[in-house]
């Protein structure tokens, strides 16, 4: 005992003996440091993510079939969805899965990404005009209605001549005299005098003509790319407790609908003015940035007022006129040009902001759709299906959900909610309506269904039919009396009304099934109970965690962790080719104080335990400095919390705000680390110095 | 005579410098007794070092017994030859050789700690007697280098008979200090002498040092040149008289 207290004394009196010992102290105190902190860290964003990931889409644990060809990826994969096989039937595999005594809710999914177009600003004005038209036909014209009504047509017309000449500017940059002809015509036509005159004779039909014609000429419509979830909504709003309406109302059970996410509405579909004035508010709010200093902010600033065109096109006569005197009056001008004053007004700065915000919500906004889609209309999305024709579905938009505490995330808010029964026809499934579609189709035409493993035989056996082909006499078939059967017509408005119930949504074909867990804590040992279970087995089911599920971004966590451990390696090689180098020094300095002890009676044992004590103490000392220095650093950071500077960081701290908090591992794993590598290091200094003879006691240093 | 401690017969010490051997000691004897004070003399390099080494066990003769405390050296392990150094030997360096991190009263109780054989109280007790002894009883918390050389030198004292041995080798130990320090130091080493009557063997070339021993054993080329009293190395009286 009083050996080891001398020992001990040794080694501490020895510690700041030499410089070198300091230097190593420093970068051990470093590797430490960073081990605490670095580990912290990251256990923090990882069990945020994991909150951010279990709670947004794929609950603890996601089950798809195991006929896929790629592992599963609910976020998509680098080069889109992942290749998952369908199971055809989701109710066999939420009994099975229930039957599990951890498993909560089994909520069925399937994701998918497709091309919308969203409306442009012709599709507006038009769908306005049709509006009013109706209106007029039901309640009887009123004078105010007819002069929105004439305002409307101005703009159109007004709208179809500055289409003629941006055709005519493109057809300059790009020396393509190849316009097509029917469009030039249509443009033509639309631009007429006769046209507009005749207007009034049958105004729907000439809404249908500038709908189908010239609406699709006009450029400014955005495709936009949506990526959903087809689920079943009730039991993922029931599992997913995250998840909140913001805009509108759930889907009504059973019915086709989707929900859009409110980040995906408000960054694609707003006005892209309003949707700038938000950031920038958003922005100064946070109190860092300012428009003067801030290049991000003079951007959205400059986009803004260069850009009056979006807002211009969407008043007519009427609302223009209201705009720039409005306009004048807020900014004390005499100008009469509507885009300048837009543009004028728009420039925004530091100053100014906060009323022109305000002005820009009470004064401009009223005369403008904010949003491209509303709520309640219904968003046409067409889809590749799985066997690659091109299949399209309507499907209304009843409101905008998202999930507390991800509300700026782009990765959460990246998905959006559809009902099942959509989503599995858009995947090319046949629904039961197509099923009977297909059965009245075969009814109608005669076809005989014919089995693979004997066609051969029926095709062109002695009981086949001889004449197969003379069926097909040319006009026996009519063509558009097969697309407006029954089938297509049903599709069109009775579907949208019609309430699927419960088993219908169940007994059909998903991709993946999401379980959320009664405990948890367990999520370990389920899991590995589901994948040794026999029954899915049998059932052909693949059983992962959150983790795999969520594809690439799962594994983020895990690569930021072996790029810091790389850090860590690499530095406790450093340190421990210091350690050995300067403990080998260390040891040849005191050649003759260990050869003393020798001579006056230490064993080599001592001699041993004396250098290893000391790195270990040195290892201690500014190791444990290092990794109190770390948890000072995280308890403060845990208190504080670390703001998400960017809104893909909110995915990752799930928040707003991350509070990392020490794990008891962390300093452990600290601590042997420092323990280990010191000890490591010096084992063969510590050796050489037991080599030591006492003879050199004796020898005389000049 | 029976009562040798030491006891060294027909010792050989060759040293391999690469390939050539360079021989040390050739066939060197000699029988020294309990509470003896002898002095080995010698030029440099005729071999006085080589021998304290293999007295006192640090190193191993090449052919020949030698013979310490009753024990052939040879035919101990180096954990054995380790126990006999810390139980029967005291050291005493030319240069000190303290251990500079530890104090004066620490570097004196750590053959103590090694031995594990007494207690802290009676570590205490028998440190603080010989730092009375060596008269540096109120320098016990001092460290090395806040003492004077022959300060040091009779903490190295002090250290060296802490464990009451019955041999203390002293290599050269007045070499490193000035003519009066020195005197001290032999002085001290006698007192300890008469008084516990421990074997003093100590080696020096300092002629006046020399007169106080009661045998010289003057080495010459590795080999006995002949044992005798100061008086009768007339050298040493020589010098001895010069000094006066």
């Amino acid at each position: 005992m009083a050996t080891l207290r001398l020992l001990l004394q040794v080694a501490f009196r020895n510690l700041f003996k030499s410089w070198v010992n300091v230097i190593i102290g420093g970068i051990i105190f470093f590797a430490t440091f960073l081990v605490v902190t670095g580990g912290a860290l990251l256990d923090s964003v990882d069990s945020a993510m994991s909150r951010s990931i279990i709670g947004s889409i794929a609950g603890h644990i996601q089950v798809y079939s195991d006929k896929s060809k790629e592992e599963l990826a609910l976020f998509g994969n680098m080069g889109g969805e992942a290749d998952t096989a369908a199971i055809d039937s989701f109710a066999p595999i939420k009994a099975e899965l229930e039957k599990h005594p951890n498993v909560k809710t089994v909520v069925p999914m399937g994701t998918n990404g497709a091309l919308i177009t969203s409306g442009n600003t012709v599709d507006l004005t038009l769908a306005r005009l049709r509006g009013l038209y109706r209106q007029n036909s039901a309640e009887g014209e009123t004078p105010e209605r007819r002069a929105q009504i004439d305002s409307l047509k101005a703009h159109v017309r007004h709208l179809a001549n500055l289409l003629e000449g941006e055709q005519e500017t493109r057809k300059l940059l790009i020396r393509d005299d190849e316009r097509e002809p029917t469009e030039v015509a249509a443009l033509a036509k639309a631009r007429s005098e006769a046209f507009w005159a005749d207007f009034e004779k049958d105004p729907l039909g000439s809404l249908e003509f500038l709908e189908n014609q010239l609406a699709p000429q006009v450029a400014d419509g955005d495709l936009l790319f949506i990526r959903y979830v087809g689920t079943d909504l009730d039991a993922f709003q029931k599992s997913f407790d995250r998840m909140q309406i913001v805009d509108g109302q759930a889907v009504p059970t059973g019915k086709r609908g989707m929900l859009l996410s409110k980040y995906f509405y408000e960054e694609f579909l707003k006005l892209k003015a309003a949707r700038r004035m938000d950031l920038i508010k958003e922005a100064l709010e946070g109190g860092q940035k300012t428009i003067a200093t801030d290049p991000q902010l003079q951007r959205w600033v400059k986009e803004n007022s260069t850009q009056p065109r979006e807002i211009v096109y969407q008043l007519d006569p009427i609302k223009s006129q209201q705009a720039v005197s409005r306009l004048r009056d807020i900014l004390g001008s005499q100008e009469t040009d509507l885009a300048k004053l837009v543009s004028e007004f728009l420039k925004v700065t530091d100053e100014n902001f906060e009323t022109r915000y305000k002005q820009f919500y009470e004064q401009l906004v009223p005369l403008l759709d904010l949003y491209r889609l509303k709520m309640g209309s219904t968003l046409t999305i067409t889809a590749f299906s799985r066997t690659g024709y091109v299949q399209s579905v309507n499907v209304p938009v009843y409101g905008t959900y998202q999930f507390s505490g991800l509300e700026k995330s782009p990765l959460a808010g990246a998905t959006n909610l559809m009902d099942m029964v959509s989503f599995r026809e858009l995947y090319g499934y046949l629904t039961e309506e197509k099923k009977a579609e297909i059965a009245q189709l075969k009814l109608k035409s005669g076809t005989v269904e014919v089995k693979r493993e004997n066609a051969e035989e029926e095709l062109f056996g002695e009981a086949a039919p001889s004449t197969l082909v003379a069926d097909a006499t040319p006009g026996l078939i009519n063509e558009n009396d097969q697309i407006t059967s029954n089938g297509a017509a049903l599709r069109n408005e009775d579907l949208l009304k019609r309430v699927y119930a419960q088993k219908e949504i169940e007994e059909g074909m998903v991709l993946s099934a999401a379980l959320i867990l009664k405990d948890p804590e367990l999520l370990d040992s389920t899991l590995a109970e589901l994948q040794e279970s026999q029954a899915l087995k049998d059932l052909k089911l693949r059983v992962v965690s959150w983790q795999k599920a969520a594809g690439l971004i799962g594994q983020f966590v895990l690569m930021m962790r072996m790029v810091l451990w790389g850090i860590i390696v690499i530095l406790f090689v450093v340190v421990l080719a210091i350690i050995n180098n300067a403990v080998m020094m260390a040891t040849l300095q005191r050649v003759k104080e260990v050869g003393t002890m020798r001579a006056i009676g230490a064993q080599r044992s001592f001699i041993l335990s004396m250098v290893l004590l000391e790195t270990m103490v040195l290892g201690l000392v500014f190791g444990g400095a290092g990794a109190g220095a770390g948890s000072a650093l995280i308890r403060w950071l845990g208190k504080v919390g670390i703001p998400a500077g960017s809104d893909e960081l909110y995915f990752f701290f799930s928040g707003p705000r991350l509070l990392p908090t020490l794990s008891a591992s962390n300093l452990i794993v600290a601590f042997i680390l420092i323990v280990g590598v010191s000890l490591f290091s010096t084992f063969y200094p510590a050796f050489l110095a037991t080599r030591v003879s006492p003879v050199t006691a004796m020898q005389t240093d000049e | 005579m029976s009562d040798s401690i030491v006891s060294i017969n027909q010792v050989t010490k060759d040293y391999h410098l690469g390939k050539v051997v360079v021989p040390a000691l050739r066939g060197v004897s000699l029988q020294v007794h309990s509470g003896e004070f002898i002095s080995i003399a010698g030029p440099s390099g005729s071999g006085k070092t080589t021998l304290l080494n293999l007295i006192g066990c640090v190193d191993t003769a090449t052919s020949g017994v030698v013979k310490v405390a009753g024990q052939d050296t040879k035919l101990l392990s180096e954990r054995r030859l380790t126990d006999l150094r810390l139980h029967t030997i005291g050291f005493i360096f030319q240069s000190f050789n303290l251990v500079s991190v530890l104090s004066v009263f620490q570097n004196v109780e750590f053959p103590l700690l090694l031995q594990k054989k007494l207690n802290a109280q009676e570590r205490r007790k028998q440190v603080m007697m010989l730092l009375e002894q060596v008269g540096l009883a109120s320098h016990a918390k001092h460290r090395p280098n806040e003492l004077s050389g022959g300060q040091r030198q009779r903490v190295a004292v002090a250290r060296a008979l802490v464990t009451q041995p019955q041999i203390v080798l002293a290599d050269e130990p007045t070499a490193n200090l000035d003519s009066v320090t020195g005197q001290q130091i032999i002085d001290l080493m006698k007192a300890m002498n008469r008084e516990r009557g421990t074997t003093f063997i100590f080696s020096t070339h300092d002629a006046k040092v020399m007169t106080h021993a009661n045998a010289v054993v003057r080495l010459k080329d590795g080999k006995v040149l002949d044992r005798v009293t100061p008086a009768e190395a007339g050298l040493a009286m020589a010098s001895g008289a010069e000094a006066h």
